[in-house]
């Protein structure tokens, strides 16, 4: 459904996307994750067929980007939440979907049934005829959401939409798009939450200007850290920390009763260490499998491109 | 062109103008207020029956230019509007091009400011007539120059007023100096007022035809530049 080729795009001489490679497949939810100025809001727009590119191809719904014969067809084919709300304060949410459902050209019929529709999901429908100017954030928010659908859009591109929400709106938000998931919509969200793409997102993407790394949400955990166990016993001793170090021959870290032991096979490593550690006398109350987050394996794989991208500055200085 | 799109976008802009409590008592206010003051200074001056016509004429010149710096203040007013709001991007964002969008809001920048000039006109002719009738002994207007005025260099006038604003909207964001814009476009007007009171052209049916048709061609350009800035590109990553 988009199909992403080597894009790129500058800005005089800062480049904001770089070789930008991806596919995401039809009804697929993926995440696009990132440090601000990531170019994550870039990419978005180049997609939308907002702004050109300097390099690089993509297709979104078969129309190729930055091709003028597509570009309307393009822009109508696609839904977009941008990263600021853009709304019409002096407008009422009943005929702001009206106006934007009328330059999608969606019929009268339609248009009333969806905004109908969307309003009474996203709890708007009551305050249908109230200028938007009396709106809370929340409901600007979810207001942009029902904007970004008002053309039944094969695939949607949402910027940050659950930033500067509450946790309760946020929930509210996040409820929504998995109930879009489950309308196999396509759809990109940028995002700086990690546990709303851990859940939303089929598939994430860790950008800084480059993709950084694309995975499941597990999977790219996995790959970015080793995994640990974690042991809590009565009173951790001097014995039961020689006894596993003995074992994985590895660091082992204590906090306060618990014991981390980082293991490569948790299924064949586990019974040894456990084992181990019963033999010098330790009082074994829990032992659970320690996970690295999603944020940690984020901040960890943004610290190796960090360094990466360092390590390139140099090399192209003593090249010069 | 879908035209459409652009019908919904000026109908878009006008609905959030007229909710615009200042704008809809200056639409309203200025050329009512001036049409009445300009007809009892008429009625209560002392004017030779000779000269009155020529003052009638005159009056009804400025008073076209004192009412030009509307359509420029709503113009800047409602694209700064949406450049305070980031409402552009979403608007981009449809499958409207930027030509509707443009003339969308152009039209919507001057349709209420010319319908309001054109009834301020229309007072003034009616009251002018009204309080002048008896010294002159018939109807001065209508007449040619008056329609040349109101039909022709006030709407122009307009154009030249909203295509300014759109060119130096893209520079600006907020609405202070979006307003100050109005007056910036208001010189031209002023010119030609001074042009007249010094005596330095007079106002005759040649002159109006001759400002007619420059005022013609600088809107013919003023389009073309608004057309060049109007673009998506350059509006989602320079106006900003
Ligand atoms: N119009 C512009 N002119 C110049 N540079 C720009 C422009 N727009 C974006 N950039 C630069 O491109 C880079 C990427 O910006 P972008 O807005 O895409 O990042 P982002 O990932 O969306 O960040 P955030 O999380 O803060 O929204 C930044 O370094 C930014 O300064
Ligand atoms: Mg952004």
């Amino acid at each position: 459904m988009i199909e992403i080729d080597h894009l790129t795009r500058r800005f005089g001489n800062a480049t904001a996307v770089d070789a930008l490679t991806l596919t995401i497949a039809e009804g697929e939810v993926f995440g696009l994750l990132g440090p601000n100025g990531a170019g994550k809001t870039t990419t978005i727009r180049m997609l939308a067929g907002l702004i050109g590119k300097t390099s690089g191809e993509a297709r979104v719904a078969d129309c190729r980007i930055g091709d003028p014969a597509t570009a309307r067809k393009l822009r109508g084919l696609v839904g977009l939440m941008p990263e600021e709300a853009g709304l019409y304060p002096d407008l009422s949410a009943a005929r702001t979907l009206d106006f934007y459902g009328r330059l999608y050209q969606v019929p009268a019929g339609t248009r009333a049934a969806r905004t109908e529709r969307l309003l009474t999901m996203l709890g708007l429908w009551d305050r249908r005829d109230d200028r938007v100017r009396t709106f809370s954030k929340g409901m600007k928010q979810r207001l942009t959401i029902a904007r970004a659908l008002i053309n039944d859009p094969p695939v949607l591109f949402l910027d940050e939409p659950t930033a500067n929400l509450d946790p309760e709106g946020a929930k509210t938000v996040r409820d929504f798009l998995l109930q879009l998931r489950g309308e196999k919509r396509t759809i990109l969200l940028n995002t700086h939450q990690l546990a709303e793409a851990e859940r939303v997102c089929d598939r994430v993407g860790i950008m800084h200007t480059r993709l950084v790394a694309v995975g499941t949400p597990g999977g790219l955990r996995g790959a970015a850290s080793a995994r640990a166990t974690s042991i809590r016993l009565a009173a951790v001793t001097d014995a039961v920390v020689a006894a596993a170090r003995a074992v994985r021959r590895a660091e082992v870290t204590v906090s306060g009763n618990t014991l981390t032991v980082p293991v490569g096979q948790p299924e064949r490593d586990n019974p040894e260490l456990v084992r181990a550690v019963v033999a010098a006398g330790g009082d074994i109350q829990f032992v659970s499998g320690a996970v690295p987050s999603l944020e940690e394996t984020y901040l960890k794989l943004l610290d190796g491109e960090r360094l990466d991208g360092e390590k390139s500055d140099r090399n192209d200085k003593v090249a010069r | 062109m879908n035209w459409q799109n652009v019908a919904t976008i000026a109908r878009k802009d006008l609905t959030v103008m007229m909710t615009r409590r200042s704008l809809r008592i200056a639409l309203a206010v200025l050329p009512v207020g001036l049409a009445v003051l300009f007809s009892q200074i008429i009625a209560r001056g002392s004017f030779q029956r000779d000269s009155l016509p020529q003052t009638l004429n005159a009056f009804l010149f400025f008073f076209m230019i004192y009412t030009g710096a509307l359509p420029a203040t709503i113009a800047s007013y409602s694209l700064v509007g949406e450049k305070i709001e980031r409402s552009l991007e979403p608007l981009l964002a449809t499958p409207a091009s930027d030509g509707e969008i443009l003339l969308g809001k152009g039209l919507a920048a001057l349709l209420p400011p010319v319908a309001a000039m054109w009834a301020g006109m229309l007072l003034l002719m009616g009251l002018c007539d009204a309080y002048t009738h008896a010294t002159l002994g018939y109807l001065y207007f209508p007449n040619w120059m008056a329609a040349v005025t109101v039909l022709g260099l006030a709407p122009l006038l307009a154009i030249m007023a909203v295509g300014f604003s759109v060119l130096w909207s893209s520079r600006v964001s907020d609405v202070r100096t979006a307003q100050q814009i109005g007056t910036l476009a208001a010189i031209p007007g002023a010119g030609l007022y001074i042009g007249a009171v010094s005596g330095a052209f007079s106002l005759d049916l040649a002159t109006l035809a001759v400002m007619c048709a420059i005022l013609a061609a600088v809107d013919v350009a003023l389009a073309l530049a608004a057309r060049a800035v109007f673009r998506r590109e350059d509006i989602l990553t320079r106006w900003a």
